[in-house]
Formats: structure tokens, sequence, C-alpha cells
């Protein structure tokens, strides 16, 4: 089931087309990628989703209806620039933004010490967020965020700014909140965690969604049937038997190891053809298509040549 | 969704309450303006100026001798010429020297001093010079009886003015003085002045400290952008009022229990007296503008007429001028930006100050009346007149239509302030939030 669709949403501001007739549909308990370059109109669709803009046109639904404002406190958002107050102490801003969703003053504080136990920062209760790093204010906003334990987490650009340590922590808290049955949302342009962490995407350029869905399939749909040969032997024999067949792309001679040698094959049933034709010149070691990372897509398909 | 403007009133009201320097100015202002106030007039009751000794030569032998000295002048005739005498004389405060002619020449009258004259002092000296010329002439007149005739027809006048209460009799009529009300229109207004722009400013700097630090993202979430909005006017609303409650205890203690003992024993005396024997006891007592004015401000219901009208009119204007910074605050990045936005708020507030300097001259002028309805100047306006006690029904009106034009303002700057928090990096003009408001 989908927790959220986006149906036909556009919205402008006053010469500007943020979003343009964008849909897409987030499953339930799923860990979703909204990609593009800076200014695609990742944010905006994310203020959307929080209520914070009203979209011109289409809808938001929310579990099957109409979004409403008690939806928002089922909703977690971290926006990309953080924001607490410099002068409050951490602890009772932590409960002030946990009462503004909708929490008990004893239900946060319990809930928060958990929070602070867990994250080792205890000691922090007291002091002012002036006080804190950059890294460190960013723990206290994610816990913020998480507290009211809402169906819906959405991060925008969560890992910016977070060192690898840090950044580690935060991808393993998202998978648990995940694995407890929550649905989160980021965006982001930083690919690799996309493939780390996101079953899901939807890739955003120019204000319109330009590609949607599972992280696997998408990378095996958009396979360029792009192969990858290691092999013993002379590389004018292999280039002479796949002659033809096949267009040789890169071929990288070693000295020590195995030669390989990068081809591109038009259709599949070519494939067994490469294959025989290069069995009977060299010794194969290995012989695999390549699988574009999500960073080749995403360059790809904002380029327009997916 | 229930209201959350509760739970960011608290946090406001606490944030600003702890603070320790909402501590020092809430205790020490009343102090610094009691002194400002009591300052100047126990200086004149206790400080007795230096005695200034002026040298009279006098040439023509009648004025000399009739000069009076009084606590600050003595004249001190000589028989030396002037020239000598102003070497003479040179650590006196002055010389005077009057010439020969002088029934004839008035102005061959010459000052030489040895320091900086003043405007009282060369009064003081000429009307005595008048007063003696005077005399002299009437004496030429051979009017029999001259001294009695100058002593009956000598007449000092002083007023004893009452609220025109036909029900009360006489003995009862409340005693009002002018005085009082003219110090209370000028402190009260002021007073709101100060509280509109102080607290004004600050409504737009939280916000617009809140929009840079990116609180208002986090915020607008989970809270609807107008409980954001109230929630911080209110609750620096609630400050200022628990600000200036305090300050009224602290002013109202100090002047019960701590002005009897400074006053000097004289006053104190005719005070208790007045207190037993009513207005009539007035008649005898010397200084009846000080005690008309203690009776006045004694006077609970006044007091207390005064209290809520400011209750009212400070807590309308706060609410009608810090919708409108809030809303400019939402609307740029930095206080800098804010400047030019601010203008059209501070116009009126200024225009107030000055019409509020004629009020005090007229209060029932039609300038104070219509200035004292129009909404953004009405608060001052009606502060400098309340104290005149003009009727109750101009001070509902105007208060009405200050409350009513705060529903209408906060409306507008609810939309302002929607899309001003989330709009970064540009500054608008006063055409964009117009444009804003109609989103």
């Amino acid at each position: 089931m989908d927790i959220i669709r986006i149906e036909n949403v556009t919205k402008s501001f006053a010469k500007h087309v943020a979003l343009d007739n964008v849909s897409l549909s987030i499953p339930e308990g799923s860990i979703y990628g909204l990609l593009g370059p800076n200014g695609a109109g990742k944010t905006t669709l994310l203020r959307i989703i929080n209520r914070i803009t009203a979209p011109d046109n289409g809808s938001v639904i929310f579990e099957g209806r109409e979004i409403t404002a008690d939806d928002v406190y089922r909703i977690g958002y971290m926006p990309e620039e953080r924001g607490l107050y410099k002068k409050m102490k951490v602890g009772e801003q932590a409960i002030f933004f946990a009462r503004l969703k909708g929490m008990s003053r004893k239900e946060a504080t319990d809930k928060l010490k958990g929070w602070f136990e867990k994250f080792g920062i205890e000691s922090w209760w007291n002091r002012n967020v002036s006080e804190l790093s950059k890294g460190m204010a960013q723990k206290v906003q994610f816990i913020a965020t998480v507290l009211h334990e809402p169906k819906l987490l959405i991060f925008d650009e969560p890992f910016s700014g977070f060192d690898p340590i840090n950044a580690n922590l935060l991808k393993s808290e998202i998978l648990t909140l995940r694995d407890k049955g929550a649905t989160i949302i980021f965006s982001t342009h930083n690919m690799s965690s996309v493939e780390e962490v996101c079953d899901h995407i939807t890739l955003i350029d120019k204000s319109r969604n330009i590609l949607s869905g599972n992280v696997e399939e998408i990378r095996h749909r958009h396979g360029a049937n792009i192969f990858e040969i290691d092999y013993r032997g002379e590389e004018v024999d292999l280039r002479k038997a796949i002659e033809g067949r096949c267009e040789i792309m890169d071929s990288t001679p070693s000295p020590v190891g195995f030669n390989k040698m990068k081809l591109h094959i038009a259709t599949d049933s070519e494939v067994r053809g490469v294959i025989a034709a290069a069995n009977g010149s060299v010794e194969i070691r290995s012989f695999r298509e390549i699988i574009p990372s999500m960073n080749d897509i995403f360059i790809r398909a904002v380029n327009g040549n997916l | 969704m229930k209201s959350k403007i509760g739970i960011i009133i608290g946090r406001e009201f606490n944030e600003r309450v702890r603070k320790k320097s909402f501590i020092i100015t809430t205790l020490l202002t009343p102090f610094l303006m009691l002194g400002m106030m009591f300052a100047p007039m126990l200086i004149t009751i206790y400080s007795e100026s230096d005695l200034k000794q002026i040298a009279v030569v006098d040439d023509s032998k009648i004025i000399a001798q009739a000069l009076q000295n009084n606590k600050e002048v003595e004249f001190i005739a000589t028989p030396l010429p002037i020239e000598i005498a102003r070497t003479e004389y040179s650590d006196y405060f002055a010389v005077l020297h009057i010439g020969s002619d002088i029934m004839e020449n008035h102005n061959n009258v010459q000052l030489y001093t040895n320091g900086s004259t003043s405007i009282a002092l060369e009064q003081n000296i000429t009307t005595q010079i008048e007063m003696v010329l005077q005399n002299e002439k009437l004496k030429k007149h051979n009017i029999e009886n001259l001294p009695q005739i100058l002593a009956d027809i000598e007449s000092n006048v002083s007023i004893q003015s009452y609220k025109n209460a036909p029900e009360k009799s006489g003995e009862e009529a409340e005693s009002s003085s002018s005085v009082v009300a003219t110090v209370l229109a000028y402190v009260l207004s002021f007073m709101l002045y100060m509280f509109l722009l102080i607290y004004g400013v600050m409504v737009m700097q939280s916000v617009i400290e809140e929009k840079n630090n990116r609180v208002l993202e986090v915020m607008v979430s989970s809270v609807r952008p107008f409980e954001m909005m109230m929630g911080k006017i209110l609750g620096v609303a609630s400050v200022a009022v628990l600000q200036i409650a305090i300050w009224i205890a602290l002013i109202g203690s100090v002047a019960y229990f701590v002005m009897p003992m400074v006053l000097p024993d004289e006053i104190v005396a005719a005070l208790a007296m007045m207190k037993e024997g009513g207005a009539a006891a007035m008649q005898g007592a010397g200084e009846i503008g000080i005690l008309q004015a203690i009776m006045m401000l004694s006077n609970m219901e006044y007091i207390a007429t005064i209290l809520a009208s400011l209750l009212i009119f400070m807590v309308g204007g706060f609410l009608l001028y810090a919708a409108m910074y809030a809303a400019i605050g939402s609307s740029v990045d930095s206080p800098q930006d804010a400047q030019q936005l601010q203008t059209p708020i501070t116009i009126p507030i200024i225009v107030s100050l000055f019409v509020m300097i004629s009020v005090i001259n007229d209060p029932t002028s039609d300038l104070a009346f219509w200035f004292s309805m129009i909404p953004l100047t009405s608060p001052i306006v009606m502060m400098a007149r309340i104290p005149y006690e003009i009727p109750a029904w101009e001070i509902a009106v105007s208060a009405v239509i200050l409350y009513a034009s705060f529903l209408l303002v906060v409306w507008g700057a609810a939309k302002i302030y929607r899309v001003g928090i989330l709009m970064h990096g540009k500054k608008p003009n006063l055409k964009e939030l117009w444009r804003w408001m109609k989103y």
C-alpha cells in the first residue's frame, strides 16, 4: 500500500514553475529517495507533503485519503537547514518541539531521556544549543524529528554536513526506523547514499518527475548492454575473434594479471555468440554485465540520454 | 488540529523573563524614572544655590537702597565710581551700574558680569528697577497716604480648580490639578511611545532571528504560521504587561512608603490637615499646587481609570504594531534590510508624538479628538488625553476602533508572514508585500 500519493501536483512562484505536474507514489515501509540537481523542486515537494506550502493544483493522498492538518502529527520533518533556538537549553528545546507535535511534556521527557542515552549525550541536556558543534546540533535535531514516532519521516539532505562516522550512525538509525515500520523519504544529491539505503527513487529535474521506481529495477532497466571480459591471452586474437559481433569500447592490457576489455553488445541474442567466439581465442576468467551506478543514471537522465 | 498558541506563548514568555537583562531592566527602570521625575523637585526644595553678590554703583541715588536681596542674590551698594568698582569687585558675581538719569532714560542700566548671567537674574533686576521707578513716579503725583494705598492694592492670586460635578457639594468636590494632568499626559504617552517602538522592534528582531536560524521551517511543519505569529506577539505582550505591572507596583509602593519620608515636614503636615478637613483646609496652606497634585494622585478612581486605559491602549497598540513588525521581520533576512520597510510604521508613531505635544495644550481640540480615533496614532494620543478626564465614550470608541483594526491588520500580516518566512535571499519591497497578501 502507498502511504503517500502525489497526484498531478503543480506549484509555481512568481515567475518560476517549481513543480510541473508531478505524480509519484511512496510505498509504505520503504526508504524513498528524492533525487535531483539543486533547484529541481525537491524541497518544494517535501514542503507540500508537510503542508508547509499548498500546491496550486493536484493533491496529496495520505493513507488513501486527502491529507489533513492532523496528519502532521504523524509526520516528522528535518529541513535541509537545521533550525534550533541557539539560546535555549537542549532538553527544553526538544520538549518544546515534541509538544508542538502533540506530545505531553511528561511523555516527551521520558522518550527524550531514552534517545539521549542511546546517543550518549545525556550531559547535553542543560547546555545551550549555541555551545554545541554543528554535528552535535544535528543529532539533537534528528532526535527532535523522530521523537514523536511518526509513521512518515521526511529528511531534506540528511547527510550534508555530517562526518562519515555520524553519517553512518544516521544511516543505521534510518534503517532501524524503517524496520520498526516507518516510511522514510529523503532528498539528496549524494548518489552513493541512495544505492546503500534507498529501495525506491524518484528523479526530479527541471520541476518534472523524469524517472521513478525501484532502485534495482531501474538499474537493470537502464543497464546499457555493457560487458567486461577478464582474460589471459593475446589482445589481437580476441579482437579478431569478436570483430563484427560487438563494439570494443575499451581495452586495458595488464602485464601481471588478467587483461580487461569492455564491450558494447547491441542485442541480448548476440551475447552468447560473443562469449563463444572469445572462448575460442583466449582464456576467459570472467564475463559480466556492468550495471550502471545510480550516479551514471542520474547524470545521463539529467542530460536527456536515457 | 489543537491550537499550539499556548505552547508558543509559554516559550516566548519563559525565554524572555528568565534573561538577566529582563530582571535588571525591570528592577532598575522604575528607580531611574522616579529619580528623573523627582530629582529636580527635590533639588529645588533642598538645594541652596550659591549666593550671588552684586556690587551696585547707583549714580541716581534712588535705586540701590530699594533693591531687595533674596536667596540667590545679594545687592551691595558701593560709593566707588563705576570704573574703579569694576576692577575693585572683580571677585563679585557682577557689578551693576545705574545711570544718574535713570528716571528719564530707563535704558541707562549696565550689568558687568564676571561669569555668565541668566535670564532669571536679569529679570529679577529689571523688575525691581521697574518697581522702584513706578513708585518714584507715583510719588511725584503727590497722592495722600500713598504707602497705604500701595499696600492695599497689592494682591496675590492662586487658583484652586475642581472637577465640575454639581451633585457634589463644594467641600467634597474633587480637586484637579492641570499640572498633574500635564505631567501624566507626557509621561504616559512617552511611555507608550517607547513601549511600542522597543517591544515592536523586539518582535521583529526575534522573527528575523528565527527565520535566519531556520527554526521557523521546523516549526511550520507542526504549527500554522498564524499561530506562530500570534504566539510570538502574545508572548512578548505578556512579558511587557508583567514588566509594566512590576513597575507600577514598585513605583506605587515607593510613592506610598518612601515619599512621606522625603517630603519636607510642612507639606506632610498640610496634607494631613487637608485629608481631614477636605478642600476647605487648603485655603490657608502655602503650597497649594503641590498639595493639589498629591490629592489628585491619591484619588483612587482617577488612578484606576488611567491604569485601566493604559493597559487597554498599551496592549491594543502593541498588538497592532507588533503584527506589522512581525510581517516585516518575516519578509527580510537581516535587520538592515528591514530599515526601509519599517519607515511606514515608524511615521505614525512619530506623528503621534508631535500631535501629543499639541494635545497637551488643548486636550479637547478637533485635532486631538481625531488623532485619538485613528488607530495607528490613537494609543499615544489617547494616553495624552486621558489624564484630562475626557468623556468615557470617546475612550470606548477609540478602543473599539483600535482592536477592530488590529484584527484586520493581523489578518493581512499573517498572509505576508506565511509567505515571508520561507523566502530567503531576496529583499522584497512594499509592492511585493502587498502581492503576498493576496496569494
